[in-house]
């Protein structure tokens, strides 16, 4: 019990320090975590919106396939994308191997299904009066669907949420197609995993705090949206 | 003889193999209040959501100003629909009666938002900026119809407005749609059945049953 408490005490001190390895840690997920955010909302929103909004043959098929990727293991994608990008796959020329924007890529792919499936709830289950209500204010149907998109914005926004909290915390992807690597692409996930591994507590348990502060934030954010997103 | 407003002609409308609405000939002029009266299902929403070309009739046309109409000509900007349960979009109470000024991009919004609060008895100072949940249901309503005046339309459609309404908030909502049709000579069509209100605004009520005109008094 005792290595625990002088654990916590030491990470409270890396913490407090600035210690530099730390810090990069902290840094690489948040830069890779805030460039697979922008780029999974860039592309998870029109799409979701258009599956919670349009009718079009094999719409149920579409929706299971993008229920079933929720819970596609982050190893899996990680193997995809090294797959991918490794000297001898198809995008292999591109350099993105065991870069930030390379793990961007993978954590994208986990935060897109999330975003998709969770925008399609919140636009299909809008109220049904608000298209009657937007033709009789002389909408136009592009305005119809932006008024729409501005009507769920809370869920959309608890789906980035959602998103997030998955992608700051998966650690299959940041491993494998990130690398690991040392003031570079070593994440808060990656280092804990290689710092419990070698029986060093305290960077584990400081940067576990870190991660656990960003779990709350994100969760208290979520419950103000919640209340908001059904009022 | 001026043209009507908007005139019906040989319009059916069916659910499954259920006949909701037969009309062989109706119209709507411009400055007059019209009521529709009659039972429950007896057609007077489905005419007000075809008068609002949110269903198209399965047969028969409608001409708005002597032209055909459809939902996909400019005319639907000229006619709007205030229902008993309306919606207000997610935002200020500014934001709800403004949002169909700004679709058509006029000018001197904040000037027309707070006179069509004060003609429905909202105090612009202190409604504006509440937001949609901090409303009663009276205020919905009247927020709603503010949304709807603010666009001065040529047609003013009214389903029920004031059924789930206290009297004082029904009172404000009578007054605001009579000053649709005094200030800038808008039509109304108005179902409801609060006879004693219908008898004594209207010019004439259109009697319904199974969705064909019985009478016109």
């Amino acid at each position: 019990m005792e290595y625990l408490l002088e654990g916590f005490r030491q990470g409270f001190l890396l913490l407090f320090s600035g210690d530099p390895e730390a810090y990069s840690a902290i840094w690489a997920t948040v830069y890779a975590s805030t460039l697979s955010m922008f780029c999974s909302l860039a592309i998870g929103v029109p799409l979701g919106f258009l599956l919670g909004y349009k009718e079009f043959p094999g719409k149920k098929v579409v929706r299971t396939i993008v229920d079933t990727l929720l819970s596609f293991p982050t190893v899996v994608i990680g193997l995809v994308v090294y797959a991918f990008l490794t000297r001898h796959g198809p995008l292999g020329g591109s350099g993105l191997l065991f870069t930030i924007p390379g793990m961007a890529i993978g954590q994208t792919l986990l935060g897109l299904p999330i975003i998709i499936a969770m925008t399609a709830n919140a636009v299909e289950s809008l109220d049904k009066r608000l298209p009657m209500t937007l033709i009789t204010l002389g909408a136009s149907s592009g305005q119809m669907m932006w008024a729409t998109v501005l009507e769920a914005r809370y869920s959309i926004m608890l789906a980035a949420m959602a998103a997030y909290g998955r992608i700051v915390s998966e650690v299959g992807i940041s491993m494998m197609v990130g690398g690991n690597i040392k003031w570079h692409t070593r994440t808060i996930t990656t280092a804990i995993a290689l710092e419990t591994g070698k029986g060093e507590f305290a960077v584990g348990i400081a940067l576990g705090m870190v991660l656990l502060t960003v779990a709350l934030l994100v969760n208290i954010g979520a419950a103000g949206l919640k209340k908001r997103a059904v009022q | 003889m001026t043209t009507p407003l908007i005139t019906l002609d040989s319009i059916r409308q069916r659910y499954s193999d259920r006949t909701v609405l037969d009309i062989e000939h109706m119209e709507f002029s411009e400055g007059t209040i019209t009521g529709l009266a009659g039972p429950n299902g007896s057609g007077k929403s489905t005419l007000l959501r075809m008068l609002a070309f949110l269903e198209p009739p399965a047969k028969g046309t409608i001409n708005f100003l002597g032209r055909p109409a459809s939902a996909k000509t400019s005319v639907t900007r000229q006619i709007t629909l205030l229902v008993q349960e309306p919606y207000l979009l997610k935002r200020t109470v500014f934001a709800n009666v403004a949002y169909g000024l700004r679709i058509r991009k006029k000018n001197d919004i904040p000037a027309k938002v707070t006179r069509a609060l004060e003609v429905v008895g909202l105090d612009p100072a202190v409604f504006a900026k509440r937001q949609w949940f901090e409303l009663s249901g009276g205020e919905v309503q009247r927020v709603a119809l503010a949304a709807r005046l603010v666009l001065k339309p040529k047609l003013l459609l009214m389903d029920e407005p004031t059924a789930s309404l206290d009297a004082k908030s029904a009172e404000l909502i009578h007054q605001a749609a009579l000053s649709a049709r005094d200030e800038y000579g808008a039509a109304l069509v108005v179902a409801s059945h609060d006879m004693g209100w219908l008898e004594t605004v209207t010019d004439h009520i259109h009697y319904l049953e199974n969705g064909r005109l019985v009478r016109t008094v």
